[in-house]
């Protein structure tokens, strides 16, 4: 019984080797791992830049922020528990962009529901152009052979004012 | 001193507002004599403008501390070029210059040969004038830049470090030129409507000041973003911040403009929507003054917060209100000269989609940049809206306003038959899609970067297609050798080609950006004497930390060697500043910059043991986005240089010459 307690003990910190180990590595703090973390956050000692930009060698806030979440980084959590995380205990607020739900998230569907309803208006618009311009062309549309002698004519005098301004 | 300066500022609003009445006047009982004395009112109060300019460029390079705003701004160490420049560091200097520029382009509008006899300039004048006397008020009254201290203190507070960088000695000047830039546009489209005057002309004219104003407001956020680069030690460029985004907008609208002003010029139409942008725009420039000068959002930018930004929302109120008023009291009459289009795949339909959806990455821009305020107003939640949501919204719209851009130019005016699409895209078609698939190839998986890369491969062919075509259409009439022909091609047709050209500047700033975006490598390390950072194929060997004394500044220092694949490139020093007369220290960093990146190394921190911190960055592309702003300023001075405008445009002599 002792044995295999033993074992078992050898077994579980074989286990959590892995994660001791990446608790005890440094992060650097511009990689892309902890710019995917790190970015989520806006700093708010009035640099304007958001954690993974604030510089920790001038500013105490984001020294201690980072480290924070270098913690909850080696102790495995993924960027969106983190980012719950924080949510949680200081709202929205904390956050570079908002959330993607409730009202929030008209911040993100209105600028491209805009752009849909524009882009359905200039479609009937043009629509609407375009019918006018035939329904005239139908009204004064010339017989084949006038309009086969007036282009001659036509590109003959373009084709000689064209040389002018050459 | 003191009453000289300040009587430049109180009769300069005297004279404002007394120009204004007797033009107005001019205007109204058709007296020549009374806008003429309206006109010399413009030269007078040009003069007011530039002797304030002149007391207070004397007041801050002599040190005159009695003064507050040279208290605030400058130091008794500061060399003078910054003494001189801290001009436009606060907010009543910089209105000072606003007020300069304003009464500038009043002068050269007013005694332009081009305008010379033209009916329009009473009422351009009166416009600028009533924009003249808003800013001698607020000047006067509310931010003045001549205000004495009650005691003289020995020493002034300083110069934020931040801004002692020759970028930032341009880029508020650039900004202001475009700023101030957009309100002649407004000024001409206002006049043409009050007169209803819908001729080519005032349209030709708004068209080149638009160009102008669209060139400094470029210049103005091109200078900014350089400053930030090389100051701010973050290795970015653009941070959509809600002052920046204040800039973008009216560039955006103003963009929309000159391209929609072709479907004006062209076929007569769009009168309405153009007029518009033109309000917009202008009404953009004050809306972004109003965000920096009062503090309801959070910026870095911002000015000290006062009430200032309230006068600037009314006055924006009151101006578009009545711009609205005067466009929908002659809707009429522009409305009636609507045209037709012929079809869906023409040049035309595709500046509409073009204006489309500038105008929509405008909006967005606006929306996002207001929507702390409207989520505090609905929910009581203040949310940040940075460049996380900015990159994510901006980016597809921006994506497809290239894409629109690329193909634009091989569209035919009217009508793009399928032979016509097919001969003018096969070819750059293909090549896009065999860049793209090279991309790939070469490892680049980045959905977002292909497809970029790929449509400025398009952009780039169907760019050069018309010029190839256009030298060939012009050798086979006049033989002439091709790059003769080029040349003559060009010179003859400014406007298209300068605006192919700023097309292509875009290119190379967006090939800058997406590089530079979705490509860069950074690493943040505590490193002995003696030791080295590797990153990418780089090798920084850091040799040596100092600290050597400027002035009364502190500075320390590594001493750093950079080998790219074992062949050295140098020695660089990348510092850390500290202020005699500020707090905060500020990184000056080392660039080492080459065409297809930059190497960016920052002096984060150091121990007592020479251990140094660094920030190392790998930023591809960078050197493009200067190389395409470069390219946007001489298309945009190509475009607007003399050139067959004066030959084109009859003088104009109005429809109702009473007064001129």
């Amino acid at each position: 019984m002792k044995k295999f307690m033993v074992a078992l003990l050898v077994l579980l910190v074989a286990v959590q080797w892995p994660f001791v180990r990446t608790e005890a590595r440094q992060i650097d703090y511009k990689s892309p791992e902890f710019r995917a973390v790190a970015s989520q956050f806006a700093c708010t000692c009035g640099c304007g830049q958001d954690h993974f930009e604030c510089d920790p060698n001038t500013c105490n806030l984001t020294k201690e922020f980072k480290k924070d979440l270098s913690d909850m980084m080696g102790k495995g959590m993924n960027k969106d528990q983190i980012r719950d995380y924080y949510v949680k205990i200081y709202g929205e607020e904390i956050l570079t962009a908002p959330e993607k739900s409730g009202f929030s998230l008209a911040a993100w569907i209105l600028p491209f529901a805009v752009l849909a309803a524009a882009a359905v208006g200039i479609f009937f618009i043009i629509r609407k152009w375009v019918k006018k311009k035939r329904d005239i062309e139908t009204l004064s549309e010339p017989s084949g052979d006038e309009d086969g002698v007036e282009s001659e004519i036509l590109s003959s005098i373009i084709d000689e004012e064209r040389k002018k301004y050459l | 001193m003191y009453l000289f300066a300040n009587a430049t500022i109180y009769i300069g609003l005297a004279l404002a507002i007394y120009s204004l009445l007797i033009m107005t006047l001019g205007i109204s009982t058709k007296n020549q004599k009374l806008v003429n004395s309206g006109k010399g009112g413009v030269i007078a109060l040009f003069v007011c403008a530039g002797l304030a300019m002149s007391s207070l460029f004397y007041l801050l390079g002599s040190s005159q501390f009695q003064y507050e705003y040279v208290r605030d701004y400058t130091s008794s160490e500061l060399p003078v070029i910054y003494k001189l420049t801290a001009l436009w560091a606060g907010n009543a200097g910089s209105l000072l210059l606003w007020t300069f520029f304003l009464t500038l382009y009043m002068m050269m509008i007013t005694f332009s040969r081009k305008m010379n006899g033209n009916p329009m300039i009473p009422y351009i004048i009166s416009i600028l004038l009533a924009n003249a006397v808003f800013f001698f008020f607020i000047l006067g009254f509310v931010a003045k830049p001549f205000l004495l201290l009650d005691q003289i203190p020995t020493e002034g507070k300083g110069l934020n470090p931040m801004l002692q960088n020759p970028g930032m000695i341009i880029h508020p000047v650039t900004l202001y030129l475009g700023y101030v830039g957009l309100s002649v546009p407004f000024a001409f489209a206002m006049a043409a409507l009050i007169m209803k005057n819908m001729d080519d002309f005032w349209i030709k004219m708004t068209r080149r000041w638009t160009i102008i104003a669209w060139l400094f407001l470029s210049l103005g956020n091109i200078f900014g973003g350089q400053w930030a680069y090389v100051e701010l030690g973050w290795g970015g460029y653009w941070a959509w911040d809600p002052v920046e985004n204040a800039s973008f907008m009216p560039w955006l609208t103003a963009t929309a403009f000159l391209h929609s002003v072709m479907i004006q010029e062209r076929k007569n139409m769009l009168k309405v929507w153009n007029i518009s942008l033109i309000i917009i725009s202008y009404a953009l420039t004050l809306f972004g003054t109003f965000l920096v000068r009062s503090g309801v959002l959070t910026s870095v930018h911002a000015f000290a917060n006062s009430n200032l930004g309230l006068y600037f929302l009314i006055f924006m109120g009151i101006a578009v209100i009545m711009a609205l008023y005067v466009l929908m009291s002659r809707y009429n009459l522009i409305k009636r000269s609507a045209g037709e289009f012929t079809s869906f795949a023409s040049k035309e339909s595709s500046f509409l989609i073009n204006n489309l959806l500038l105008v929509g990455a405008a909006f967005a821009v606006f929306w996002g940049t207001i929507f702390p305020l409207v989520s505090e107003a609905v929910r009581g939640t203040k949310v940040t809206v940075g460049t996380p949501f900015f990159n994510k919204v901006e980016a597809p719209i921006l994506l497809s306003m290239m894409f629109v851009m690329a193909v634009c130019p091989l569209l035919a005016w009217q009508r793009s038959t399928i032979k016509n699409l097919r001969e003018n895209f096969l070819l750059p078609a293909i090549v896009a899609v065999i860049a793209m698939i090279l991309m790939v190839v070469l490892g680049m998986t980045k959905a977002w970067a292909v497809i970029g890369y790929g449509v400025i491969a398009l952009l780039l062919v169907t760019h050069y297609l018309e010029f190839y075509r256009g030298v060939k259409a012009r050798r086979k009439m006049t033989k002439e050798n091709p790059l003769l022909a080029l040349y003559r091609l060009t010179v003859k047709n400014r406007r298209r080609y300068g605006g192919y050209l700023v097309h292509l500047g875009i290119a190379c700033i967006t090939m800058g950006i997406i590089g530079s975006q979705n490509y860069d490598v950074q690493t943040m390390k505590t490193i002995e004497l003696g030791k080295s950072i590797e990153i990418n194929n780089y090798r920084i060997n850091y040799d040596k930390l100092d600290q050597k004394k400027e002035g009364i500044n502190d500075i320390v220092y590594a001493q750093v060697t950079v080998f790219k694949d074992g062949k050295r490139l140098g020695s660089y020093e990348p510092e850390k500043v500290f202020y005699g007369h500020w707090d905060q220290p500020s990184s000056e960093v080392a660039i080492i910059s080459s065409f297809k990146e930059d190497l960016y190394i920052v002096l984060s921190a150091w121990e007592d043991d020479g251990r140094a911190t660094f920030i190392v960055k790998v930023n591809p592309m960078m050197s493009w986005l200067w190389i395409g702003s470069f390219m946007i300023v001489i298309g945009s001075l190509f475009a607007v240089w003399n050139g067959r405008y004066q030959n084109v445009t009859p003088r104009y002599t109005g429809v109702r010459r009473e007064v001129f």
